[in-house]
């Protein structure tokens, strides 16, 4: 078994090596002073950070006692994790509606099949060409970035939730269904409750992927944090891009340790031993 | 007589090939009815197609019972809801046994207040029902039974491998729901549950069924006809 597992990842190294060489026409000479020139761009031009941008703006005058918040960092990564609530929230009732009529073990096929293909339609377009679209239709602004969200949300939850569903256990479902309980009430009394882990992982997930795809959406004019990084890059101000992508990565991190702290509620895991706020940071001692 | 609750016309039950076949029989309200048979016969088929959840391989099957609510089912696996808790599980029955009514939150939470108290378990009606043991899961699955009322209640293999004090207490909610007139048909493994709660047996050989009293089942059994 494990000498299976070491060959077919030995293939399938293989197959992605073949693949790229033939991407690259087998010109690995363009590697050479690649790194060199990563170096120097990064020393030169982002390092170090500059951490003015959590420092107060200096117009409009700031208000509050804290400067950090009267900066760009927190002003942009607000309205940036904003947009990716609200987005995330609409989403994610958006795809339990798509994905309950798209699951083959929740509806008949006739029915499954149509709501799979607008799923993947939603899905094809990536948050940026949607942002794009709602730019040109409604303007710049957090609105265009909401809806752009919204969407894309709705096409990738959707597809994650409804191959969740399909993958629960039947019993459950027949019981329901033997008792005479409708459509909606099997949906909201059983597949949901048995699936929490995974929808709430998803979730996460997904506010986690919105908060970093909000840095690109921004960049299109739709809000939040992507418009100061663009307007920096546009400025060949590296350091300061640099310091608003730490920035980014902090928050993706408390992300990821509220999603941790929130599963833990649901899942099997929780019911031996919750994590404390501390031991999501520091790995408890085995008692 | 009273009307019976399910009737098989000429049912072949099974999936690519008929399992059993040719039944005849009727149920009537109040029966507790004992499937017995080798596994792999085709027991737990006949139950799920009583249920609608396989199509009848030829013949039919006349349910009479409420189309919402009237028809309780317990499969092997008890169908439970492992991430709720265990009142919600139980108010499931409740819902189902239930219609809409001006008044059906407070029967919904009433039913399953009893249910739980019934089975022992009200204790735990705020525990995820993954938590408990394999005994209290199948107590959970009586209970919600218990809070739908059916009319016709299908349990696979429900009392598994339960002690005997848990299978009495499973048993006299069970009797609850009998005297107000639930049909029972259930799939057992074992002879001494059957003999010690059904009214009749179902005793499947051959492919065929063969509807026999517990004095005939007593009888056969006796004389070494069955195992």
């Amino acid at each position: 078994m494990k000498y299976r597992l070491f060959g077919i990842i030995f293939i399938l190294l293989f197959l992605a090596w073949q693949t790229l060489n033939g991407l690259i026409e087998g010109d690995w000479g363009r590697l050479e002073g690649g790194f060199e020139n990563l170096t120097v761009f990064f020393s030169e031009s982002m390092w170090p950070p500059n951490w003015s941008v959590v420092e107060a703006r200096s117009y409009p005058v700031c208000e509050s006692n804290i400067e950090f918040f009267c900066s760009v960092g927190y002003i942009g990564m607000m309205e940036t994790i904003k947009i990716a609530f609200v987005a995330t929230v609409l989403g994610f009732i958006g795809a339990l509606f798509f994905s309950s009529l798209a699951a083959r073990n929740l509806v008949p096929l006739y029915i499954a099949i149509p709501v799979r293909i607008l799923l993947s339609a939603t899905r094809s377009l990536p948050s940026l060409i949607w942002a794009i679209l709602f730019v040109i239709v409604i303007g710049f602004g957090p609105l265009s970035g909401v809806l752009a969200m919204t969407f894309y949300t709705v096409g990738y939850l959707g597809k994650l939730q409804y191959e969740t569903f399909e993958g629960m256990a039947s019993d459950s479902l027949e019981a329901s269904r033997a008792m005479g309980l409708s459509r909606s009430s099997i949906l909201l009394n059983v597949v949901i409750p048995e699936n929490s882990n995974h929808l709430l992982s998803q979730l996460m997930f997904m506010f986690e992927y919105n908060v970093r795809h909000g840095t690109v959406i921004g960049i299109v004019g739709a809000g939040g944090i992507g418009y100061y990084i663009s307007t920096y890059l546009k400025f060949l101000q590296y350091e300061k891009v640099f310091a608003l992508l730490i920035l980014i990565f902090v928050v993706v991190v408390i992300i990821d340790l509220l999603s941790m702290m929130i599963r833990s509620f649901v899942n099997d895991e929780g019911d031996v031993r919750r994590p404390t706020w501390l031991n999501l940071v520091l790995t408890p001692k085995e008692k | 007589m009273e009307d019976s609750v399910l009737t098989l016309k000429n049912l072949s039950v099974g999936y690519d090939e008929p399992l059993i076949s040719g039944m005849n029989v009727e149920v009537f309200p109040g029966e507790i009815i004992a499937i017995l048979g080798p596994s792999g016969i085709g027991k737990t088929t006949l139950v799920r197609t009583i249920s609608g959840l396989v199509r009848p391989l030829s013949g039919s099957f006349e349910l009479n019972v409420e189309k919402r609510g009237g028809l309780g089912y317990i499969p092997q696996r008890l169908g439970l809801v492992r991430h709720a808790t265990v009142a919600h599980n139980v108010s499931l029955g409740a819902r189902a046994g239930i219609g809409f009514s001006r008044h059906m939150w407070k029967q919904r939470s009433q039913r399953t207040m009893e249910a739980l108290h019934m089975l022992g378990i009200a204790d735990k009606s705020k525990e995820p029902v993954r938590r408990l043991s394999g005994g209290q899961q199948r107590r959970v699955a009586t209970a919600r039974t218990l809070a739908q009322r059916p009319q016709l209640m299908l349990a696979d293999e429900f009392l598994g491998e339960l002690d005997h004090s848990n299978v009495e207490i499973v048993f006299e909610a069970v009797q609850t729901l009998v005297e107000k007139g639930t049909a029972v048909i259930m799939v057992e493994h074992h002879d001494n549950n059957a003999q010690l709660f059904a009214t009749r047996i179902w005793n499947i050989k051959d492919g065929k069924l063969q509807d026999l009293s517990l004095d005939e089942w007593n009888d056969r059994t006796r004389g070494g006809e069955e195992e």
